[in-house]
């Protein structure tokens, strides 16, 4: 499966990046990682680009609030986008704030699974069981559609 | 007019510059004290130097953090440059500049230069009359290194390798090292006329499990590009790595190495010195703690036989330190250097041998590149890889070589992408590691790693 990921905004923390991008591989996906410092529209352009099932987005410093905002319209804007998932982790907010507070905020910008402060591999099973249960939720409509 | 002059002319002709007067610097130069070059202190030093890190916006208050570390004992003054004039932004910097001085917060996180000119900085270096060097992060640097050399700055820190893999996604590292040419040229020619004013490359790089091998590389063609262009004094630099042993053995190579290479292009004559920085990873939150881990480094230092030591503070954790916190590192330091006596002469010539043939190796791939200037080589073999620095965020950058500690906390090359290690060194880095495990430990173990000083 192919994921596209980066760091959104004039983010320049690297570290978690490149361990993001070793934990996908070493879990079979196949990565695009754009990097730090990726703006929103480069997101987009490369999942159209590679054809990625899962965009990854991150964040440090928390900037990702301010951009989030702007994920639906600029997402509606592309043409085929609709089963990709949607994924951001991360440090999500400048400053502080409850994971419960900042979970439903950023599910209403969009996005399928949030990761406030979570470990990195606690994270990734997050994707995996999700993309399991979609999967088993695909079957199912197939089916009764059959 | 020399094609040089004719840039430097276009250069100095900015805007923010109020009227760069060539000839009256040179005279300030030329006559300038000696206690103001560091090159002068390193010549007839007996102990190793003590620098701080720090910059304020206002002129007032980077005059007052200067107090404090001359209270505190200080032998080389820093001046840390703010982001916005190390991308060259000297608008924001002016706008940024007058609120801090109306409103008395800082909104900057440094001095910029540029803006407050070099006829009212020299004022606060000459009153000083202590060496001072240049912090910034600045690819481009030629009109902020003018500026702090007319101010009577004598040592400069940077380089456009490590001045740029660390901390940018997409300059263009050929245009970093064009810039950076004319930065050697100038600090060449201004050290004819008084001592030599010294260039000092930025050793840690990311700070980020980078093993020395590759360090040492960067070091040494960071030396090399300056030294051919004239330089007479030169620092190498790097930063605590984690394990004690492992900092002896990579100060031991980096001396011997910078003065085979410096003789190899005869310029054996320019003073190559030794640079330590304190510990640059992720910092205890707790103060005391951090204060621990400040005097372990300065102990290592003195191990390490450095010229120069670089502090950090114990609000390290908590953003820029106050300058009590900053003056207070100062005086602890001395402190520790004036205690340290009888020092045990450690060498680890099977570590060292490995470390200098993996050195040698890149080297010798970097210098069989076929292009037909040393820059050229330089830049081609980031390009393709041969030279590799973990976590840099550049684009440039391959990020196909991978880093974990061994048991005794050495920094080991377990996957070393297209750098050349040499088979029999691969193999003997490797085999210091457990090299079982899944990649999934791998990966907490490298996060463990990072952080060995929380």
């Amino acid at each position: 499966m192919k994921v596209v990921t980066g760091v959104v905004g004039n983010d320049i923390h690297v570290v978690a990046n490149r361990l993001i991008e070793l934990s996908l591989n070493a879990r079979g996906y196949e990565v695009f990682n754009l990097g730090v410092n990726t703006y929103l529209e480069e997101f987009f352009d490369a999942v159209v680009e590679t054809g990625a099932e899962v965009l990854l987005i991150s964040s440090l410093n928390g900037e990702a609030e301010g951009w989030s905002r702007e994920v639906k319209l600029l997402k509606a804007k592309y043409k085929h986008l609709d089963n990709l998932i949607m994924m951001i982790g991360g440090n999500l907010v400048v400053g502080s704030a409850n994971a419960e507070d900042i979970i439903p905020k950023y599910k209403n910008y969009g996005f399928d699974i949030v990761c406030h402060q979570v470990d990195l591999n606690t994270g990734l099973d997050l994707l995996e069981s999700f993309i399991k249960d979609r999967e088993v939720k695909d079957r199912d409509t197939k089916e009764s559609n059959e | 007019m020399s094609l040089l002059q004719e840039e430097r002319k276009i250069i100095l002709n900015n805007e923010y510059v109020d009227s760069f007067d060539f000839a009256e610097v040179s005279e300030f130069v030329k006559n300038a004290s000696k206690d103001l070059f560091i090159s002068h202190h390193f010549k007839n030093k007996n102990k190793m130097l003590v620098q701080p890190r720090g910059g304020f916006p206002t002129y007032k208050k980077q005059f007052a953090l200067n107090e404090f570390f001359v209270k505190a004992n200080v032998d080389v003054l820093p001046l840390t440059i703010d982001s916005n004039t190390r991308l060259n932004d000297y608008a924001t910097a002016k706008k940024m500049l007058r609120l801090s001085e109306e409103n008395d917060v800082d909104m900057l996180n440094g001095y910029p230069l540029v803006n407050h000119g070099y006829r009212t900085t020299r004022k606060m270096i000459t009153h000083f009359n202590k060496p001072v060097s240049l912090r910034h992060g600045t690819p481009d640097a030629r009109l902020l290194i003018e500026t702090a050399i007319a101010s009577g700055i004598f040592e400069i820190e940077g380089g456009p390798i490590t001045y740029l893999l660390p901390y940018s996604k997409n300059f263009p590292l050929d245009k970093a090292f064009l810039y950076w040419k004319y930065v050697e040229r100038v600090c060449a020619n201004y050290s004819k006329l008084n001592e030599p004013i010294n260039r000092e490359s930025f050793g840690p790089l990311t700070a980020t499990l980078v093993p020395p091998a590759i360090t040492i590389v960067i070091q040494l063609l960071e030396m090399l590009l300056s030294l051919e262009e004239g330089v007479k004094s030169f620092s190498v630099s790097f930063s605590q790595t984690g394990s004690m042993n492992q900092d002896i053995v990579t100060g031991a190579v980096i001396k011997k190495l910078a003065k085979y290479y410096a003789e190899q292009i005869n310029c054996g004559d320019a003073a190559i010195n030794l640079v330590y920085h304190q510990w640059m990873g992720a910092f205890p939150t707790n103060k005391d703690y951090a204060e621990q881990l400040i005097n372990m480094s300065t102990v290592i230092a003195s191990m390490v036989g450095a010229d120069k030591i670089i502090t950090k503070t114990r609000e390290e954790a908590s953003g820029i330190p106050t300058k009590e916190a900053n003056a207070k590192t100062v005086a602890n330091t001395q402190y520790t250097l004036g205690i340290l006596n009888g020092l045990p002469n450690i060498v680890d010539e099977e570590e060292e041998e490995m470390l200098t043939l993996q050195v040698k190796a890149i080297m010798e791939a970097v210098f069989n590149d076929p292009a037909d200037t040393l820059w050229r080589k330089v830049f081609n073999s980031i390009k393709n890889g041969i030279i590799d620095v973990p976590f840099s965020p550049h684009i440039i950058n391959h990020n196909n070589m991978i880093t974990i500690r061994d048991a005794k906390k050495n920094i080991r090359i377990i996957k070393r992408g297209n750098v050349p290690i040499p088979d029999r060194c691969y193999a003997y880095e490797k085999a210091q590691c457990d090299l079982t495990k899944d990649t999934t430990s791998i990966v907490n173990d490298i996060i463990h790693d990072i952080g060995i000083m929380q």
